[in-house]
Parts: structure tokens; sequence; C-alpha cells
């Protein structure tokens, strides 16, 4: 069943569509990413759900009901702010008892309420501190916690841990994961971060200006991108302009079957599906440095045309800087005008 | 590369020391010598009086007058009326618009801070007369409600509200400033998370938006306070002849009745008010430098 609908939004400001005809729909206690570079529209969707924008055009929907105009403070909403936005004159307990309150709740109950969430992020016997005196990661569990304690129907995370350090992310994104699949809660998290993305999505959908690029699984969009802009901003690709004739892809001497029809294409190809053998004769590319990981490494290569792709292998002493090489990929993706044209894996 | 040390400009090598203290010395000794010593000397001169032999000795009499003296306390007392009724109306009048500037966007918002601010650049004096012209006797205001038909306005000219509808006026500028400042403090977030739990518009400014403040008003009442309490062209023009406010009560008895002693006992009992309020602002900033 669907909790939350989109339909055709859009929100324009002046002459710029930050969101253009955009439409989704949202499962009961599916954790949706919203993916996609700077500008691409991603949070402004995501303050329309909230209520803190209202859509030029279209109707959002919750639980069947139209809260298209509805104001945040009466959306069973519950949004998590970059900045994560706590009230620095009220400490732990009564930053997430505000809400309550408000509701007109008992003492005793929201007392209960408030013990049980600290709980469930970590935080138990923090109530009493104040929020200043709490670490990055301890102020964002408390503005999550002040979001969950009102059980609202759609959890907003709006780039939660973008100000944290990468360790810290790492943590706190697999506790977001766990504590979302505990309380089964319907969530919209709006990420630039590919792999925060991919490790923490039921399903991810890429924006582009406004638009959805894709929506599917986080395997799916990884390994069949619907657009060369996904396969581009999903993982690591290499992304080749080439003219197709006669069934065969051609870039400056790099040449691949590809049985499509005559005519330009994009090649896509993961640096781990691209193979790299001596060359045989001229070779087909060159290799202009080698960089060891430990446990991979990663070949830059330079076709003649001046195009930088790269290969991951697992030894770094087979290859050098300046050796000559031949290019076999072993999946990869062609794509013309916008879409997949062809697929082997 | 050879490197060469810094020069330690805050002296916190031995032999730079004295720089450090000689670049603080100067404000220093001429705060001292304008504020700190008139202050001692205007104390000293109301308690260290002449006495009936050729010397001085130490006597409250001047105090003990002013606060057995009816006139002086209806003067007293309606200068702390003027002060607080001025700061209620301004803080009345000044949060909404100091809320509107910080929350409104586009054009119009850009005109009513003009607008706002546009009173600090008026001479008090000025604004005197044009308060006389618009809202006195035969004034503008008269005679709007004459062309119509209705009667004449009871005139707040040369009653105690003069010189309250000039203060606030006057004042709306600086309180509009500072309460700004406050406000800038309070991010979009924090308001949109508390709009995010249930917070309607009164909940907001209740619980959000005015404790965070707290401090800017507290700071806008202090000035409001300190301006009012020396505040001498706009009481004279716009108030009343008898009670009066302290700075035309102070020149009265400095100048028509010639009357030093009591002239300076009158500033150091409004200084003592003052310096309250002086208090407040000081603990509210050293609050905000705390680490």
């Amino acid at each position: 069943m669907s909790v939350l609908d989109i339909k055709n939004v859009t929100k324009s400001f002046s002459t710029t569509k930050a969101v253009d005809d955009f439409t989704l729909t949202v499962g009961d206690g599916e954790l949706v990413c919203l993916l996609g570079p700077s500008g691409s529209g991603k949070s402004t969707l995501l303050r329309m759900i909230g209520g803190f924008e209202t859509p030029t055009s279209g109707v959002i929907t919750i639980d069947g009901e139209d809260v298209t105009r509805v104001p945040p403070e009466k959306r069973p909403t519950g949004m998590v702010f970059q900045s994560h936005a706590l009230w620095t004159h009220m400490n732990v307990f009564k930053n997430l008892a505000f809400g309550l309150k408000l509701r007109g709740l008992p003492a005793d109950e929201i007392k209960r309420r408030v013990e049980a969430v600290l709980e469930l992020v970590g935080l138990g016997g923090y109530g009493h501190r104040q929020t200043t005196q709490l670490s990055g990661g301890q102020q964002q569990r408390v503005a999550l916690a002040r979001s969950l304690v009102l059980e609202p129907k759609i959890l907003l995370l709006d780039e939660p841990f973008a100000s944290l350090d990468q360790h810290l992310r790492e943590r706190l994104r697999e506790e977001v994961r766990d504590i979302q699949q505990r309380l089964k809660i319907t969530t919209l998290f709006v990420t630039h971060g590919q792999d925060e993305a991919l490790a923490l999505a039921d399903r991810i959908v890429v924006m582009r200006d406004g638009r959805t690029e894709q929506a599917a699984r986080p395997d799916v969009v990884y390994r069949e991108p619907a657009t060369p802009f996904v396969a581009g901003f999903i993982g690591t690709m290499n992304l080749v302009d080439g003219t197709v004739a006669n069934g065969r892809f051609a870039h400056s001497g790099f040449t691949v079957p590809l049985p499509v029809g005559d005519g330009a294409a994009t090649l896509a190809v993961r640096p781990e599906a691209l193979e790299i053998v001596p060359a045989s004769g001229a070779g087909m590319a060159k290799i202009h440095r080698v960089t060891d990981y430990g446990t991979h490494a990663i070949v830059d290569i330079e076709l003649p045309g001046g195009v930088r792709l790269k290969s991951m292998t697992r030894e770094a002493r087979d290859w050098s800087a300046g050796q000559s090489i031949d290019l076999k990929p072993r999946a990869f993706a062609a794509y013309r005008d916008n879409a997949a044209i062809h697929r082997s894996n | 590369m050879t490197t060469t040390p810094a020069i330690d400009i805050v002296g916190t090598k031995k032999s730079g020391r004295p720089i450090g203290l000689l670049l603080v010395a100067a404000p220093v000794l001429l705060v001292c010598w304008m504020v700190i010593w008139p202050i001692i000397s205007a104390i000293a001169r109301t308690v260290w009086l002449p006495n009936e032999g050729s010397g001085r000795s130490f006597s409250l009499e001047t105090y003990a007058f002013f606060f057995s003296d009816q006139y002086s306390i209806n003067n007293l007392t309606v200068t702390l009326w003027t002060t607080g009724v001025t700061a209620l109306l301004l803080l009345l009048i000044c949060l909404p618009i100091a809320l509107y500037l910080r929350f409104a966007k586009g054009r119009l918002a850009a005109y009513v801070q003009g607008l706002a601010i546009f009173p600090m650049f008026v001479p008090s004096i000025i604004l005197s007369y044009a308060v006389i012209r618009v809202l006195g006797p035969n004034g503008t205001v008269d005679l709007l409600l004459n062309s119509v038909g209705l009667p004449h306005i009871r005139s707040p000219y040369l009653t105690p509200w003069g010189p309250v509808i000039g203060l606030v006026w006057d004042n709306i500028p600086l309180t509009v400033l500072i309460l700004l400042s406050g406000l800038g403090n309070v991010s979009n977030q924090s308001i949109e998370a508390a709009r995010d739990v249930g917070a309607g518009r009164f909940a907001l400014l209740w619980h959000i938006i005015l404790p965070r403040i707290s401090n800017s008003i507290l700071v806008a009442v202090s000035f409001t306070v300190l301006g009012i309490f020396s505040a001498f062209t706009l009481p004279y023009v716009l108030g009343p002849a008898a009670p009066e406010m302290m700075g035309p009560f102070m020149q009265r008895t400095f100048r028509d009745l010639n009357d030093p002693t009591n002239a300076i006992t009158q500033a150091v009992i409004a200084f003592a008010f003052c310096i309250v309020f002086g208090l407040f602002y000081v603990r509210s900033v050293a609050k905000n430098r705390a680490p």
C-alpha cells in the first residue's frame, strides 16, 4: 500500500523549475533515497513533502489525503535537517518534549516517550544535557529522536550526515537503517552521496534538473543505469563517446563489437569490468599512471584522442606507466539519445 | 629558507609588555578622566557639603531633600513612568517590525527597513516641531478632523504623552536594529524544525523566538532606558511644565534656580537608576562573550 503519492509536482522559483513534473509513489515502510547533484531539486522536493514549500502545480497525498497546501505543523511528517536545528535554549529532554507538549500529552506520558526514544537512538540518560554539550553525532541523534518521538507517518531526512566526518557518517547511517527497519517507518532520505544511497535505500531515485532520471533498486541503478547521467553519477564509470559502424563501436583506435544500428553512441564501462592486456600490436591505449591501493590497483589509461579511462586490477606490479595495452571490456552498456540501446553482461 | 619570528605585538614577551600596556593606556586614561572622575567628583560634591563652619563635612542632606520634596518625587515618577511606557511601546511596535524584516523577502521589506531606520537621521529638535505641527493644537490631525466635521483631539502636546510619542519615534531605529541583530541568530532551520513538530505562530514566537532573542530585548530595553533618562530636547519641548522629566528638571535647577548642588544630586539619582540597566547590559555582553 502506498503511503506517499507525488503526482506531477512542479516547483518554479521565478523562471527556473527546481522540480519539474515529478511523480513518485512510496510504499509503507519503504526507505527511498533521493540522490542527485546540487541543484537537482531533491531538497526542494523533500521540503514540499514536509510542507515547507508549496508546489506550483501537482498534488501530494499522504495516506490518500491531499496535503499539497497543508502547513508543516499539520502534516504527519517529521523532518531531520542538515544542520540538526536543535533549540539551544532547551536541554535534550525539552527539545524532544516540545512537540509532545504542543499536542497536550500528560507529563508522565511525555517522559515515558522521550526516554524510550532516547534509548532507541543510544542516548539514554542524556535528557538533562544541554544540546551545546553534545558532539556533532550526538546532536544529529537528538534531531532524529525529536522527529521519531512524534511517531510520524513519514520520516524526512535532508542530508542529515553532511556535516559529519566519514567514520561517524557510516556508523550513523547503519543506525538509521536499523531504527528504520525496527520501526518500519516510511522514510525519504536526501543525499548527494551515492555510497550513502547504495548502502541505505530500498529504492534510489536519481534526480537531475528536477526530474527523475531513474528510480529503481540500488543494485539495478548500479548495474543497469538507465541513462549516461546515472551511469556517470553512480559509482565510477568510464564514458566514451564514439560512433558505431557495421556492428563495431570505435573511438580513436579503441573498438568493441556493438550489435546496434550505425550512428553516434556512448559506451559505459565500470573500471572493474574493463580488462587490460599487454598490446598485441600497436595497442589501443597507453598506461598513464598506476596507483596501488593495497587490495587493488587503479590503472589510468589514455586513449590516443586524449580521453582518460580507469581500470581496476588486482596487481599493480604487472603494469607500468607508458606501457601499450589493449582494452577488453567484459561488461558494458551503450547509450544513444539519453537511453540505453545495448547491455552486455 | 630561514624564518624570522613574528613581531610580538601583544607583548607576551617580557620585553614587549610595555608596548601593549601603552596601547590601552590612552583610552583607559581618557575614560578615567572623562567618565570615572566626573562620576566620583559628582558623588563627592553631593555628600561632602559645606558645613556651618568654614569647612566641609559628610552629609546626605541633598538626597534627604530630594526624597522629601514632593515636586522632585513627582519629576522622578514621571520620568520612570515615561521610561516604562516608552520601553513597552517600543517593544510592542518594534518587535513586529523586526519580525517582519527578518522573515519577509523582497523589495517591500527593504522599503519598510528604510522607513524604520529613517528617524535615526532626523534631529530631535526637528522631530519635536514635527510632532507639534501634526499632533499639536490646530495641527495637521486637527485640521483633517475639522475638515470632515469631527471634533478636536485632546492633543498630547504638553502632556506626559508628548515626550512618550517623540521618544518612541526617536528610538524605533535603534530598537529595530538591536532586535533584528538578535533575530539574525535564530536560524531558519530551527524555526522550520519547530513548525515541523507542530508549533503554530504563537508557540513559535513564545517558545522558540523570544527565548533566543531575550538577550537582545534586554539590550534594547537597557539602551532605551539609558537614552530616555538622559533625554532633554524632546521632554523639554513636548512635555508638560510640571511635573517635568529629569533632564529638563536638572537643567532648570542648575540654570534657573542657580543651584548646582541639587542639580548634581538629581544627576546622581538619575545615574543610579541608569547604572542598574547599564549593569544588565554589561552582564548580557559578558554572557555572550563567555566561551
